[in-house]
Parts: C-alpha cells; sequence; structure tokens
C-alpha cells in the first residue's frame, strides 16, 4: 500500500479547464471520497491517477514517486469502473487472473490468490460463468475481485456502486466498507451518493468547477462546511439558505430578524445557512432559538420517522424537518425558529465561511 | 368487443390462421430464393458429370444418364489445373492474411486514434469504392510494373489486399466502435501495454467482423479474373480463373471440363462459408459492462 499525493494538477482539453491546481494528499492506507456533482473532474482526476489521461500541469507521486509519466501499469494501482469493464470473452476466473497472468505469476500463486479473494466476496461458485451470465451485482463483485488479486498500492473506485438497485447498493457499501478495514488498502473512490460520502471515507474531498472545495472528514464537512457550495452540496435534504446582513451581532433579512449568539465577527451581507433540522416549528426554547416568526405550511411529507414541512415566512421559502409526530397540515400558519448553533454564515461575495 | 368464449376462440383462430399462412409465405419465398442460388451450381454439377457426347443437351437431371467422372480426370490430366489451383490459394491466402492484417490495426486507429485527417482519410477510403474496378486496372498495372512485379505472386497480392482493404478497414472501424473504450482501459490498468489492450480484448471480440473481413479478402480473390489477367502473362503463374478461361478453345469449347475444374473451385469457398458462420454470427454479445 502507498500514499497518492497530487501536486497543484491542472488539466485542460483545447480549450476547456477541467481541473484547477489541485492538490491533494492521500495517506497510506486512507479512504479517501472524491464527491461533487457531474461534470466537476472527479473522473478525470481519478483517471490521470490511473495514468490512462495525461497531466497538463503539476505532479501526481504515488509513495512519494513521481509517476506523471509512467505508463497505468507501470503504476501498480487497480481501478473498478462505473460499467465494471469486465472482459466479456474470459470467464470470471480469467477476468480475475487477468492482471497476475500477465505479470508472470505462478499458477499455484494466482490460483491461491483469486480463490482468496472469491472467498471473500462470495463469488466462488461464479468463477466458471462468462460476464454476461452473472447479474449486475455480481458483476461489481468481481470487477472489485480483479482489482484485489493484484494487491495494488492503491484502488481507484469511479461510482461502482451507481448502476446498482438502492437494495443492492445499500449491501455493497456495506461490503466495500468492510473490504477497507480487512484489506486496510489505500482506496479513492469517486461518488456524488451522499450516503456513500458520509459513511465510507475517512475523509473526503468536496469537488466542483475543477476546483478542491474543501477537504476534511465527513464530520467536518457536514457541521463546519468551508464554504457555501459545500453547504449546499452535503447533506440532503438541503441546506436553507437566507440571504441578509449582519449589523451589531443582528443578523436581518426581509422576512425575518434576530441576534445571532454573541461572538460573531460577521458584519455587511452573509448568506445565512440553515439545515432543515434546524428549523424549529412551535418550540419556545428561549435563549438555543432565534426570534420566532410566522409561517405558513405549503406542504407535508412524511418519510417515515421524520416528516419534511414547506414552509413560507414572508417572502421566503424553508424546508424544515421535524418528528412525524407533528400534525400540521397545510395552509396552517405556526410559529418557526432557528436553533442558534445550527446556523452557518458565509460571505455573500467571496461564498466564504465567516461564521 | 369480444366477449363469449365462442368468440374469444374465433379470434384466436383467426389469429393462428394469419400466422400459419404468414409461416408459409415467408418459407415459399425462402425456398424461391434458395433454389434460384442453387440452380446455377446444380447446373454444374450436372454439366460436370455427363458424358463426352450429351453436353449441349437441355436435360434437367441431376445426375445425367450415363454420368461418368470422366470431365474432372481430365482436367487433372489435360491442364494444369493442381498448378493454377496452387497458385490461387497461396495468392488467397497470403492476400486474405495481409488484408485482414493491415485492416484491423488500420481500423483500430480510425476508431480509436484522434489524428489530422482521421475523417478525411476514411471518407476517401469510402469514395475509393465507388469507382469501377475496370478503371483501375491500367493505372493498376502500370504501379505494379514500374514495381518490377509483374508475373509474381508478390504483385498479385499487393493488389488484391490493396482493392479490398477500404471495405474491411470500414468494417472493422464500425465493429470497434461499438466496443466500450473502458474494456482496454481496464487492460491498461491490468497491466497490458497499449497494443496488449489491442491484442488481447479487442480483437478477440471483434471475431465476426474480422471474420467478415476475412471472407471478403478470400472470396475477391479467389474469384478475381481481370486484375489477373493484367498481371500474369506466365501460364506458369496462372490462378484458376485464367486456366479455366483457357479451356475456352477459339473453336471448341470444353464445357465439361470447365464445368468440373468450377466445381471442384467452388467447393472450398462453400466450405469456408460454412465454417465461418458460426463465427458470423456474433455469439460474443458484449456482457462485460453494464447495459
Ligand atoms: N476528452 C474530453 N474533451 C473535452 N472535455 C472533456 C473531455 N473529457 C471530459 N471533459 C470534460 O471535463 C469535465 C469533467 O468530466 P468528468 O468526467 O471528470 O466529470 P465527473 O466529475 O466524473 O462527472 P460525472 O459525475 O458525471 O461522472 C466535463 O465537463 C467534461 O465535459
Ligand atoms: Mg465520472
Amino acid at each position: 500500500m502507498a500514499s497518492v499525493t497530487l501536486r497543484r494538477i491542472s488539466k485542460r482539453y483545447q480549450e476547456a479547464t477541467v481541473l484547477r491546481e489541485v492538490s491533494l494528499d492521500i495517506a497510506d492506507r486512507e479512504f479517501m471520497i472524491l464527491v461533487g456533482p457531474s461534470g466537476c473532474g472527479k473522473s478525470t482526476l481519478l483517471r490521470m491517477i490511473a495514468g490512462l489521461e495525461e497531466v497538463t500541469e503539476g505532479d501526481i507521486l504515488i509513495d512519494g514517486k513521481v509517476v506523471n509519466h509512467l505508463a497505468p501499469r507501470d503504476r501498480e494501482i487497480a481501478m473498478v469502473f462505473q460499467d465494471y469493464a469486465l472482459y466479456p470473452h474470459m470467464t470470471v476466473e480469467e477476468n480475475m487472473s487477468f492482471g497476475l497472468r500477465l505479470r508472470g505469476l505462478a499458477k499455484a500463486e494466482i490460483d491461491r490468490r483469486v480463490d482468496e479473494a472469491a472467498a471473500v466476496l462470495q463469488i466462488k461458485d461464479l468463477l466458471k460463468r462468462t460476464p454476461r451470465q452473472l447479474s449486475g451485482g455480481q458483476r461489481q463483485r468481481v470487477a472489485i475481485g480483479r482489482a484485489i488479486v493484484r494487491k495494488p498500492k492503491a484502488f481507484l473506485f469511479d461510482e461502482p456502486l451507481s448502476n446498482l438497485d438502492a437494495k443492492l447498493r445499500e449491501e455493497m457499501r456495506i461490503e466495500i466498507a468492510k473490504l477497507h478495514q480487512r484489506l486496510g488498502a489505500t482506496i479513492i473512490y469517486v461518488t456524488h451518493d451522499q450516503v456513500e460520502a458520509m459513511t465510507l471515507g475517512s475523509r473526503m474531498a468536496v469537488m466542483n468547477g475543477g476546483i478542491i472545495q474543501q477537504v476534511g472528514t465527513p464530520a467536518e464537512a457536514f457541521f463546519r462546511p468551508a464554504n457555501h457550495f459545500v453547504a449546499g452540496f452535503i447533506g440532503s435534504p438541503t441546506m436553507n439558505f437566507i440571504d441578509g446582513a449582519v449589523a451589531g451581532g443582528m443578523f436581518k433579512s426581509p422576512d425575518m430578524g434576530f441576534k445571532l449568539p454573541g461572538g460573531t465577527r460577521a458584519s455587511g451581507p452573509v448568506i445565512l445557512g440553515i439545515r432543515p433540522e434546524g428549523v424549529c416549528v412551535n418550540k419556545t426554547d428561549g435563549s438555543s432559538l432565534s426570534e420566532p416568526v410566522p409561517a405558513a405550511i405549503e406542504v407535508v411529507e412524511l418519510l417515515g420517522y421524520k416528516r419534511n414541512l414547506y414552509l413560507k415566512a414572508g417572502e421566503k421559502r424553508l424546508l424544515a424537518t421535524v418528528d412525524a409526530s407533528f400534525d400540521g397540515k397545510p395552509g396552517d400558519t405556526v410559529s418557526m425558529s432557528l436553533q442558534l448553533a445550527g446556523i452557518h454564515l458565509f460571505d455573500q461575495e467571496t461564498k466564504g465561511r465567516i461564521g | 368487443m369480444v366477449e363469449t368464449p365462442q368468440e374469444v376462440a374465433a379470434v384466436l383462430a383467426a389469429h393462428h390462421r394469419r400466422q400459419a399462412v404468414q409461416a408459409v409465405l415467408i418459407h415459399a419465398a425462402l425456398i424461391g430464393a434458395c433454389l434460384i442460388c442453387l440452380y446455377p451450381l446444380l447446373r454444374m454439377i450436372s454439366v460436370s458429370l455427363r458424358p463426352g457426347d450429351r453436353l449441349i443437351s437441355t436435360d434437367l437431371a441431376l445426375i445425367p444418364a450415363g454420368a461418368s467422372a470422366s470431365s474432372y480426370l481430365r482436367v487433372f490430366k489435360e491442364t494444369e489445373f493442381l498448378l493454377w489451383l496452387w497458385n490461387s490459394l497461396v495468392i488467397t491466402c497470403v492476400t486474405s492474411f495481409i488484408g485482414v492484417s493491415l485492416a484491423a490495426t488500420g481500423g483500430y486507429a480510425f476508431s480509436r486514434f484522434k489524428f489530422p485527417g482521421n475523417k478525411l482519410g476514411l471518407t476517401l477510403l469510402l469514395g475509393t469504392q465507388m469507382i469501377p474496378a475496370g478503371m483501375l486496372l491500367l493505372p493498376l498495372f502500370l504501379m505494379i510494373m514500374r514495381l518490377g512485379l509483374i508475373n509474381t505472386y508478390l504483385g498479385m497480392i499487393v493488389a488484391y489486399s490493396v482493392t479490398s482493404l477500404p471495405f474491411s478497414i470500414w468494417i472493422l472501424k464500425g465493429y470497434y466502435d461499438t466496443i466500450p473504450r473502458s474494456l482496454e482501459e481496464a487492460a491498461l490498468v491490468d497491466g497490458t501495454s497499449r497494443f496488449g489492450a489491442f491484442y488481447r480484448i479487442v480483437l478477440p471480440l471483434s471475431t465476426p467482423a474480422l471474420s467478415i473481413a476475412f471472407l471478403f479478402n478470400f472470396t475477391q480473390a479467389w474469384n478475381e479474373y481481370l486484375v489477373a489477367r493484367v498481371v500474369l502473362c506466365d501460364a506458369q503463374r496462372y490462378t484458376w480463373t485464367l486456366g479455366l478461361f483457357e479451356l475456352q478453345g477459339q473453336y471448341l469449347t470444353q464445357w465439361g471440363m470447365f464445368a468440373a475444374g468450377s466445381f471442384m473451385v467452388t467447393v472450398p469457398v462453400l466450405l469456408i462459408f460454412l465454417y465461418s458462420s458460426k463465427w458470423l454470427i456474433s455469439g460474443l454479445t458484449l456482457g462485460g459492462v453494464k447495459g
């Protein structure tokens, strides 16, 4: 296993710049998530690490050595593709042993490794089948198996679960988490699935428009988003944003105004962010909540344990997630307040976090 | 509306009748087409078996009265038939091999690499197919002559493999386009070189297109007459097409021997077609990637 370091990587196609000065340190045995909206350059970054895409500027280091000009096969990494990319003309066993045979390993060693990986992934009965005789989930396991047997320096996953149905995705997610514990492998994992991003990795890099917006643990990204984009991208349902201004410790927008907790450095135009769980309805708890304002319920959604309320306070629409036991109906007017501890403030200019 | 069981039964019966009529019509059409294809072949067999005195008879029997193998024996005894076959075989096999190899690699370049002239090149290749073969005869002859390859196997091989190349490249390029690139990328990461990915992944998956290209090259070269007429002048180098044509004498055409020879050169082509049909049916539908 090995560390992977990106030093100010840029990628340009003729006129389009896809990645800008991306720097990232991935430690040995770390599970790093790359997450971001479609088209932000996640796959491009991963393919550059694999050697499938040329680096326009900057250096990629694996285990401290610059690998920019190494062919994919000399980088000793394994990649699991979104479409699995199993070789259709080979059996599962041949698919898995392909890389080992190319490297001229002894037959006994190859068999041992394939058996071991097949046992871990529970695909022992499938070894003689061809890919087209497998279900989606089984193909995914084989694709992972093909990566494991190689014992590479690092694993690259490009949205490996996005073609699976919800239930299978959940199962495989847990499998992959277990696999990481068992192998102690360095993994770089691209996804745009919230749950995968939050649960799988030890750290995540949130990307947008070819730039890394924030690198940190999932908790950091969730509880202390570095900027407006990360705040809106991480977390589901999405954070509420209210444009307003801070003056003398008071937040003021056209539709509401209240005193921010003491010690806020912010002043001037801000974007206030509050997660739907932080929007309280008909609660009076003095110091931890903001000044209540009246709000009309527009739509109610029952999610199970929770209920989503689409509220309208003045002209501002907000989403509140409350206990399912709440029994308001559309049309009702409630008193809405915000949990002060859950408030994020971002600069309207720079979109950066200011408190 | 259909309601009672009787009515339902009546509708179903009508449906089955329609299906039956359709099946009969389709089969009749297919059988008719087969007969049209087979008729010349059967005539050829029939003529080749006739005794020497009844060649022009209009008798339609497949095995004519007094059938004899004498025409076959005479082809071997009185002509250089084996030599012609050998010449044809060498030229055809080498041509097919070279033609398919060049098309396989050329088509790959056209399918996978961006280079200046990619589009233009493909269009030009297609354009050459529009020119009637006869028009190319003179330039081809001049080129082969300047290269000093008149009357050689090599000259024939060059002429044949080059003329079949555009079609083969198009076939293969089109087929490669349907193979997902991620398969090659997976192979690259797994440890192949660029050529290794082509050779171990793309080629094995392309057997249907490769067989079509091979069959095309093979039949073109095997049956070709005009170019051979121009390039080959020494009877020792004749292919069977030239050789059999020699039987067409000024006063007397040896129809029996002609038919016997024709039949014998048809057999290898038929066998190759039968054999390769299993490759043609694209048995390896891609199941390696999602979709
Ligand atoms: N060969 C190319 N030429 C020009 N632009 C390209 C090329 N390949 C990718 N791009 C552009 O680079 C950007 C990043 O693409 P990339 O595939 O890395 O996105 P992604 O983050 O993986 O998105 P997704 O989540 O949809 O997979 C896209 O805007 C895409 O249009
Ligand atoms: Mg992608």
